[in-house]
């Protein structure tokens, strides 16, 4: 093919996209289903592609709202052994004006060892 | 014929033709193969700009995932040291402010655009200035947030400090504001929930200024209960468990690389790069009871607390039978008594000194298994409490006095704690060979610092023969105590070994690694070593038993569950220091010394569970004390307190109350109204519709009254009232 020829090809096809009759020209008609099933194609990847960012978005979030959990669980379970133990409760029993004191005497237990 | 020539000649054009285009193909695929190698040669030598690289594809950034740290667990599970972020909360106070001063900007260069262009001028809005006195206003109604949540400060100091930072020039006078203020440090979540809420800080970093910077902290709910064998990492300062486990409990950091998305902006995970996820740090389950840490905690505080002389006291509980501390106790005050009582050292394993009195139980022990005393009732010559080369016990002439004897049994020496009797028998027993009484000393493992979960036991000093400490009367002097110093552990270690039947145990303070409950590792009990038999055991026990009950120790005597035991009570080596030029390493030139006290023994005293020590240490003074008081009171609060909550000593009742069981007292006359008292209800029911009556009833239980009464005349059809209880 000679470079005349090739302008030749270019310049109709300008003139062409011009009048609107390109596709018609390159007879696209035929590949028609082909062409809508590549913009299906990108139209899906571009879909899960979001959605995809969306889900680890969501992922990400979660994660940290899980973890805020995990710490107020931490904190709240230190506070419960803080307030548990023998002293603390002694020392609020005082507190609070009740006369009940550690045991001082083995527990009674029922049935047999 | 020349037609037949042409179409030779075309076969043979057409073969040529085939060759020429294979060739040609195969040419081209070579030449295909040459330029892809050149493309991809060309690609790995050419490189993009970053900054163009970094316009095209949004630049992933490794994130780090801290591992969580395990946690340090007491024996029934729970906590006692946990992680969780704490946060220290900053303020951006310059927040906004050029915002603010842009606008007024603005419209004053828009005002002087009208000006130069002979319009009419409006007057100034003057909008940045207002927006700026409304955040100052929301500045004050922050203020009074942080003021109820952070006392410390009130609310016109936070406010001052928060505009003082918004406006705070430099020493060139340049407005440059402080856009780092602390405003509170180690905040927990719910404190950090309510800051996020508070005026001003609930519009965010960018417009409410609020800086949040999380870190891990390591929560101990129990405060400073066994403080000092829990530890801590702090920079350089490594202590206790969390350093010496820190292998196990520290975790593996994780990473990941993460992108922005095009839509809303959050960073998501990268899927196409490498993930790796964070590994927890192990939980460590220690073998420490925190009911028995609490009582043995609060039991020595008492005694530290009533006396401003004493400036540290130990507690050790040990079980007889694995070696497990149950409890660790480390109190001491700072230099001064005026400072807090707080667990500031390991002193249990780092206090190496000569320990007194208890010690003559190890003399003891060895007299017995060798034979020399084959019974304690076995008698020796007061002689004034004298032996050759030491000093005089005067404790021997009393007895003489008292009791115009002069002779004394084993029993009795060890009862009183005499000096002389210990010191009499080690000379005449190991004087021709005293490496036989050491050579005891160093299988009680008295002479060595053996392997424990914390690292910092002190290695004991022993004068034994041959050493540059060894004199002519360091036998006798180690026979009661002095010249050999070790740990109070060593000490604990030792009477354990008497407590368990010659069998002394390894003491240990871990007894599992953990994952999620489950466990990975097990730490069981170890022998350290047989020091002697079980006749020699008992023998001892009975000693030791004999000084609770008519000794030095007599305090103990009333203790919920018998104890066996032996008091201590030693003078201190002071430091050069201390000394200040006095050549007495147990005085300084004010005559003044350092005290300690000890009980240490096992309870009960015939089955024994537990050993326990207790030691206090006396700043430096004229007066004296002994371990007959302050620790044996102690002592005796811990094993009233322990006898009433371990469950050994829980009695058991088969049954709490006797039930007798409901049953029907008098039959169904005919005609007549049937006694339901004592029935449950559904019997009832069937009895009374069985008699043809109606029912009614009302409360739960058995059946109380009823109405018409049993045995009054019934009506068909009647209705019969149950009150049930």
């Amino acid at each position: 093919m000679s470079g005349k020829e090739i302008w030749t090809a270019v310049r109709n096809s300008l003139r062409a996209l011009r009048k609107g009759e390109f596709l018609l020209r390159i007879r696209a008609d035929k590949l028609y289903l082909h062409i809508l099933y590549l913009f299906v194609l990108a139209w899906l990847t571009i879909m899960v592609s979001l959605k995809v960012d969306k889900t680890l978005t969501r992922e990400g979030q979660n994660k940290a709202a899980l973890e805020q959990l995990k710490i107020h669980h931490a904190e709240k379970e230190a506070d419960l052994v803080r307030i548990q133990s023998a002293s603390a409760t002694e020392k609020r029993l005082q507190e609070m004006g009740s006369e009940l004191r550690r045991p001082v005497q083995p527990a009674k237990r029922t049935g047999k060892k | 014929m020349k037609k037949g020539a042409e179409i030779k000649d075309t076969v043979g054009n057409r073969d040529r033709i085939h060759v020429v285009m294979t060739f040609l193909s195969l040419a081209f695929l070579a030449l295909s193969a040459a330029i892809l190698i050149w493309i991809v040669r060309i690609q790995n030598g050419f490189h993009v700009k970053e900054k163009y690289m970094d316009l095209f594809t949004p630049a992933p950034v490794l994130h780090t995932e801290i591992p969580e740290r395990g946690r340090i667990l007491a024996t029934d599970g729970r906590p006692l040291a946990i992680s969780a972020p704490q946060y220290d909360i900053f303020m951006d106070c310059t927040v906004r402010k050029q915002e603010f001063r842009g606008i007024d900007e603005r419209e004053r260069s828009r005002l002087k655009k009208l000006a130069s262009e002979g319009k009419p001028v409006p007057e100034a809005k003057k909008a940045g200035e207002a927006a700026e006195r409304l955040w100052q206003k929301k500045a004050d109604s922050l203020s009074w947030t942080l003021a109820a949540l952070f006392p410390e400060k009130t609310a016109a100091q936070y406010y001052d400090e928060i505009i003082q930072g918004r406006f705070r020039k430099n020493k060139a006078g340049k407005e440059i504001g402080n856009g780092h203020l602390t405003i509170h440090k180690n905040v927990n979540l719910d404190v950090l929930n309510l800051l996020k809420k508070a005026p001003l800080f609930r519009e965010g970093k960018y417009r409410g200024g609020i800086v949040v910077e999380p870190h891990e902290e390591r929560i101990y709910p129990y405060d400073s209960l066994a403080r000092r064998v829990i530890g801590y990492i702090k920079d350089t300062l490594r202590i206790g468990l969390e350093a010496n486990f820190d292998y196990e409990l520290h975790g593996t950091a994780g990473h990941e690389w993460r992108r922005m998305t095009d839509g809303d902006r959050q960073y998501i995970r990268e899927l196409d790069s490498t993930l790796v996820k964070a590994k927890d740090g192990n939980d460590i389950r220690t073998t420490l009871n925190v009911d028995f840490q609490d009582i043995a905690d609060k039991a020595l505080r008492r005694q530290i607390a009533d006396d401003d002389g004493i400036r540290a006291g130990i507690a050790i509980i040990m079980e007889v039978e694995t070696g497990a501390i149950r409890a660790m106790v480390n109190l001491s005050r700072g230099k001064t008594p005026e400072t807090t009582v707080w667990e500031r050292e390991n002193l249990a394993l780092r206090q190496v000194g000569e320990q007194g009195s208890v010690m003559k139980t190890v003399t003891l022990l060895s007299l017995v298994e060798d034979g020399y005393v084959r019974s304690l009732e076995q008698t020796i010559p007061t002689n004034n409490g004298f032996v050759p080369n030491y000093r005089q016990d005067v404790h021997i002439l009393d007895y003489q006095r008292e009791t115009g004897r002069r002779e004394i049994s084993v029993k009795h020496g060890f009862e009183i704690s005499s000096n002389y009797v210990f010191t009499y028998l080690a000379e005449k027993y190991y004087g021709e060979h005293p490496q036989a009484m050491f050579d005891h000393i160093y299988a009680y493992r008295l002479g060595e610092a053996f392997d424990f979960d914390i690292d910092g036991l002190a290695t004991p000093v022993v004068n034994r023969p041959g050493t540059p400490g060894w004199s002519k009367t360091t036998l006798g002097t180690t026979a009661y105590g002095y010249g050999m110093s070790v740990t109070p552990l060593h000490v604990a270690t030792f009477y354990n070994g008497i407590a368990g039947k010659g069998r002394m145990m390894k003491p240990y303070l871990v007894e599992s690694v953990e994952k999620d409950g489950v466990v990975l590792k097990r730490y069981k009990p170890a022998v350290l070593n047989n020091i002697c038999s079980r006749a020699t055991a008992d023998t001892v026990t009975r000693a030791l038993a004999a000084v609770v009950n008519d000794g030095t120790a007599a305090r103990l005597k009333a203790a919920k569950l018998p104890v066996a035991g032996k008091t201590g009570t030693a003078q201190v080596v002071l430091s050069p220091e201390e000394r200040g030029g006095s050549q007495d390493p147990y005085h300084d030139m004010g005559g003044r010394k350092k005290n300690q006290g000890t009980f240490v023994g096992f309870f009960p005293a015939d089955q024994p569970k537990y050993t326990i020590l207790v030691t206090v240490y006396s700043y430096l003074s004229r007066e004296s004390f002994y371990g007959g008081t302050k620790p044996a009171l102690a002592v005796r609060e811990i094993v009233d307190q322990i006898y009433a909550i371990d469950g050994t000593w829980d009695s058991r009742v088969a049954f709490i109350g006797h039930v007798p069981a409901m049953a029907c007292t008098a039959e169904s006359e005919a005609g007549r109204v049937p006694n339901l008292k004592g029935l449950g209800l559904k019997d009832a029911l069937y009895l009374a519709e069985a008699a043809g009556m109606r029912c009614s009833y009302s409360g739960a239980g058995h059946v109380a009254a009823q109405s018409p009464e049993a045995g009054s005349k019934r009506k068909e059809g009647e209705t019969l009232t149950l009150t049930l209880k």
